[in-house]
């Protein structure tokens, strides 16, 4: 086996037409999700009529062991020199594959993948026998590349071991101090004068009841103490490039101890990875949302803490600019689930119709500690749905309920109205409520205080997400690259997400996404070298004039270069590729009018092989 | 009785989707890592799903991956079948006591050809398809197991000896006996997330003896795409249901079921199940009876206002009781609180029970640390670091520490991954920065093995 593959190897220079190959075509049935719309038995009957198809299978599911043992068998067995695979996306299970091709003995880069599901059976739904036919000429098109498959194999580069922490929040924190620990250098950015971010802000934070200063602190000093982290206050980044253990970055930060002025020190890092962890930013209501702006005693869930905090636990009265509440209401979902046509877009002309998640708890946390501590304020919630989620979460839902906060639901066909009280009586202002518990009356509530329960926006990091084409989700937070099984990893290869940029969450959970960027981090970076896929420009030297036409089309600075040959008296110029930076986005393919340069793995031949059998009958 | 031993960096107690992950990212690191499953495959409760909230994906086509990517890491071995008896502590380091408990089939002679499955003829309910389907008494556990390794039933075996006569390698070991291993680790994880009550938790809701109240694991099944039936349908007569309904917090936020807390993933996987019916069958009328919807994650309110839109009705109710009429068609007793609050019966021809998720393991039957009061493993700090517990070198990730759905749990793991990695490297740097240079990824192995 390893004689045939060494064999392999070394025919392997340029890309030609062998002869007498042994292909073996799989068809997946995805479990349904392409069988039950494509005839998986007709495209494996017509591949297996394909010229140098000598097994063709179609199977439950090509990605279990059982399917990837079947690949393996027959290329032990059958001798097989390429192997195609028709099922979901490349993007979920290439890897799988090429991982299972390497095991049989071959080289990972002599298997295709053709997508007959996102491609096929779930856009052709309605059209089975249309779909089948796609399927076979989408099949035919992939053995019809096999043929020219070349044996490939991945670079590899040297990384840089420091990596840059973007925000000074908790998830930041826990994410530099995690790869400090790792062995790593750590430049931490913080915007802000502060480290600690929202968390600084909070009264007291769920589920141990600690404040939110005390807390973070102990994380703070860790990170103040440690000697591989370096922080960088006041930072701003004005550039950011290159690529997974190559970044550069590029800002200017001031010294937090007063001796700068802002922006007064540029830096220059270069990062092998970059950990996101720029936090989120509060709604803001709209003045007149809830009265909020009209009437100085609507206030936001977090000036609640603030002021609860200030007060601290002298005097038996809860005073409100010397007011002293005797009725405060709560109302939730400010900012949060809200719904076209109901609610108003913000100033960015958008709805947040996502759950803010943390709200609930800490409402009823502040709801819980309200009727606590001032045991003669009337305390009400009015609620959509009680988001109680997380481990010892209820227990604030039963211990507000316990305390006796009366809880009220409405729905959002009919928002509560906060208007100025009729009639003079110590409460400022009327909440009217159509509460659906008591089966829809309209009730009205004195208040002394409203507290709006406002949501998270995602925040700002705009230089990153531009200069690395990063993408957001349609909420507006950063898009992880699977929000079930990779949720901390972004689409760019070496960025990471952590905390609140990728969706709102709690203290708790933004210290586990840290930790968990941190060792993302750590298993691209700790070998201190990483693999890149062997897809890069190649220059045909014998076809190159040296016109440069590539050089103008790349996109990736210095990845082609014009190189003296020394041909031609010394004025003979050849293109170089330097295989470092070139990503193989093929822009300097069709920038050449002699065909001199193209991408490994996806050589013009094989398009025209692939457009060749497109057009073909083959069924 | 003969006792064998491993020595690893890193042991993972449970090989569900938390377990893989920590371990994948662990063996990423360069760390040595074992996983003791006690189910024949690993997968945990993941591999048995039909599809995913809020994305909708195939679990199968996400969770083999990840199953696969486990069994092939050069630094990850598993031990399926396989129960942990006691864990003590030596010398900083932690010893645990494992048993394999036999197949009575040998794992390296078994190629997983089924051969013993179609020959044997003793028909059981089958676990994995909630009951509802039947397996063998000798069989590979389900299609993408892993490892593809079949199991003797031999509490249900009749001992004819068919499945010996047709292994073509061999395999069938009637004689097996549990194999004691001794697993010397520098750390662990608790990784054994999560099961759920069981149907007969209340004789309100008939006691587990209604016919077509399933549990919500057994409607995944039905809706998966080699679900026991291929298709959704009534399991006391075969018929399609024309209307189905679920039943939120049905164990949680329940004092009376012993289970106070929320479950965190039932309000979600009932929207999911809802709308995938609706695909199944457009016509069936969809009821979810709930208490508060909590669609708290990155996607889910969408999730559930798309469901809204889609026609599925949610009635704001805790179920009462259930009972069923003649035709075993189940009637739910119902206040409605958001009309006029009257009592109401309501009968549907097919019942879902949201049922609470309970602890699938305490971890002080292998003297590890007592569980909290929840009865979930217990974590000192909640806040900052939680996938920390009691025991110092001892960590715990995904359900384990309480109900948690797979995105949670999977940061969770890459949480607990790296606490692991950073405990590991203060006590003993030397040992381990040895083995890291030399250690290899995954993707180096590929390319190794390739030009090796």
């Amino acid at each position: 086996m390893r004689d045939r593959l060494k064999e392999s190897m070394a025919s392997a220079s340029g890309c030609k037409r062998e002869q007498n190959l042994r292909i073996g075509v799989y068809v997946c049935h995805c479990g349904g999700n392409i069988s039950d719309v494509v005839d998986v038995q007709k495209v494996a009957d017509a591949a297996s009529r394909l010229d140098g198809v000598v097994v063709a299978r179609h199977h439950s599911a090509m990605c279990s062991q059982a399917g990837q043992d079947l690949v393996i068998n027959d290329i032990r067995e059958e001798n097989l020199d390429r192997v195609v695979i028709a099922a979901c996306t490349p993007g979920l299970h290439e890897h799988t594959f090429r991982a299972a091709v390497v095991r049989a003995g071959q080289n990972p880069y002599l298997y295709e993948h053709v997508n007959i599901r996102e491609q096929v059976s779930w856009c052709s739904k309605s059209d089975p026998q249309g779909a089948t036919r796609k399927a076979i000429q989408l099949v035919a098109a992939g053995v019809a590349k096999s043929r020219l498959l070349q044996p490939l194999s991945p670079f590899t580069r040297e990384v840089s071991r420091h990596v840059t922490v973007i925000g000074g929040g908790v998830s930041g924190l826990r994410a530099a101090r995690d790869l400090s620990r790792g062995g790593f250098a750590v430049t931490l950015l913080e915007k802000s004068a502060v480290l600690g971010g929202h968390v600084l802000q909070w009264d007291r934070v769920y589920p141990t009841g600690k404040k939110g200063t005390d807390l973070i602190h102990e994380l703070i000093d860790e990170v103040i103490a440690d000697q591989n982290i370096v922080v960088h206050m006041n930072a701003e980044l004005s550039d950011v490039s290159g690529c997974a253990g190559d970044f550069h970055l590029v800002g200017r930060y001031a010294p937090s101890d007063g001796n700068g002025q802002p922006g007064s020190h540029p830096f220059t890092l270069h990062s092998g990875a970059i950990v996101l962890a720029t936090g989120f930013e509060l709604y803001e209501p709209g003045k007149g949302e809830f009265g909020y702006g009209d009437h100085p005693e609507v206030i936001t869930l977090p000036q609640l803490e603030h002021m609860l905090a200030e007060q601290g636990d002298a005097g038996s009265c809860l005073l409100h600019n010397g007011q002293s509440v005797r009725s405060v209401c709560l109302i939730h979902c400010v900012g949060s689930r809200q719904i076209e046509g109901i609610h108003q877009p913000g100033p960015d002309g958008k709805i947040h119709d996502y759950c803010s998640r943390t709200c609930c708890t800490s409402t009823l946390q502040a709801a819980a500690a309200l009727r606590r501590r001032f045991p003669d304020v009337h305390v009400y919630e009015l609620y959509r749905d009680i988001r109680t989620y997380g481990r010892d979460h209820e227990s604030y839902y039963d211990a507000a309920a316990e305390r006796g906060v009366i809880f009220l639901r409405y729905t959002p066909e009919h928002l509560p109205v906060v208007s100025p009280a009729e009639e003079a009586g110590g409460y400022p202002l009327r909440v009217t409520v159509r509460d659906t518990l008591t089966f829809g009356e309209e009730v009205n509530l004195p208040a002394g205080l409203v507290v709006l329960a406002t949501g998270m926006l995602p925040g700002h990091p705009e230089i990153v997400i531009d200069r690395l084409k990063l993408s957001r989700s349609a909420d507006g937070f950063l898009q992880e690259v699977h929000p079930k099984l990779r949720p901390v990893e972004l689409a760019v290869r070496g960025v990471f997400v952590a905390g609140t940029c990728q969706a709102p969450m709690d203290v708790s959970e933004s210290s586990a996404s840290g930790s968990a960027a941190a060792s993302k981090v750590a298993a691209l970076l700790g070998k201190g070298t990483i693999e890149l896929d062997p897809f890069r420009a190649k220059v045909d030297a014998d076809r190159c004039q040296g016109e440069g036409k590539c050089v103008e089309a790349c996109r990736h600075q210095r990845a082609v270069t014009l190189v003296h040959t020394g041909e031609n008296g010394g004025h003979g110029m050849r293109a170089e590729v330097n295989v470092m930076l070139c990503n193989g986005c093929g822009m300097c393919v069709p920038a050449c009018p002699h065909q001199a340069i193209q991408i490994d793995g996806w050589h013009l031949d094989q398009f025209d092989a692939i457009v060749d059998a497109l057009v073909a009958e083959h069924v | 009785m003969d006792t064998k031993e491993i020595e690893v960096d890193t042991l993972i107690i449970g090989g569900g989707i938390a377990g893989l992950q920590a371990a994948i990212d662990l063996a990423d690191q360069g760390f040595e890592v074992l996983i003791v499953e006690k189910q024949p495959s690993i997968g945990g409760k993941m591999i048995g799903l039909s599809k995913v909230f809020p994305t909708l994906d195939c679990c199968s086509c996400i969770c083999t991956p990840r199953m696969a990517e486990a069994e092939h890491h050069p630094n990850i071995r598993i031990m399926t079948y396989t129960e942990v008896e006691d864990v003590t502590r030596d010398n900083g380091r932690f010893v645990g006591r494992v048993v394999e408990k036999p197949r009575y089939v040998d794992q390296e002679k078994c190629t997983g050809c089924r051969l013993c499955e179609y020959a044997c003829e003793m028909e059981l309910p089958h676990e994995f398809e909630g009951n509802l389907g039947t397996r063998k008494a000798i069989c590979v556990p389900f299609s993408n197991a892993v490892p593809q390794v079949a199991v003797l039933d031999i509490d249900n075996c009749l001992l004819c000896g068919r499945c010996e006569k047709v292994c073509p390698t061999g395999a069938i070991d009637f004689l097996q006996e549990p194999r004691h291993v001794r697993v010397d680790a520098g750390a662990i994880i608790v990784a054994t997330g999560y099961e759920m009550l069981p149907a007969g938790f209340k004789k309100e809701y008939g006691g587990g003896r209604l016919r077509n109240v399933l549990t919500a694991l057994q409607m995944e099944r039905l809706l998966a795409p080699h679900g026991p039936y291929g298709r959704v349908l009534r399991p006391s007569d075969g018929k399609e249901p024309d209307s189905i309904a679920f039943v939120q917090c049905a164990g949680s936020r329940d004092r009376s079921a012993g289970v106070p807390y929320c479950s965190r993933v039932c309000c979600m996987y009932a929207v999911k199940q809802a709308m995938l019916l609706s695909g199944t069958l457009p016509l069936a009328d969809l009821t979810i009876y709930y208490m508060d919807i909590r669609a708290f994650g990155k996607g889910f309110e969408q999730f559930y206002q798309n469901a809204k839109a889609m026609g599925v009705e949610f009635v704001k109710a805790k179920v009462a009781q259930i009972t069923e009429d003649e035709q075993n068609n189940p009637v739910v007793r119902i206040e409605v609180m958001e009309e006029d609050g009257r009592v109401e019966e309501r009968t549907h021809d097919m019942l879902v029970l949201s049922l609470g998720l309970v602890p699938a393991w305490n971890p002080a039957e292998a003297g590890l640390a007592a569980p909290a009061a929840d009865g979930f493993v217990c974590c000192t700090e909640p806040s900052l670091a939680p996938c920390r517990t009691p025991e110092e070198g001892v960590f715990v990730a995904g359900a384990a520490a309480g109900p948690k759905d797979i995105p949670d749990s999977v940061v969770e793991a890459g949480a607990a991954a790296m606490e692991v990695a950073t405990y590991l490297r203060g006590r003993s740097s030397s040992r381990l920065s040895g083995r890291e240079s030399g250690g290899k990824t995954n993707d180096q192995m590929v390319l190794a093995d390739v030009e090796g």
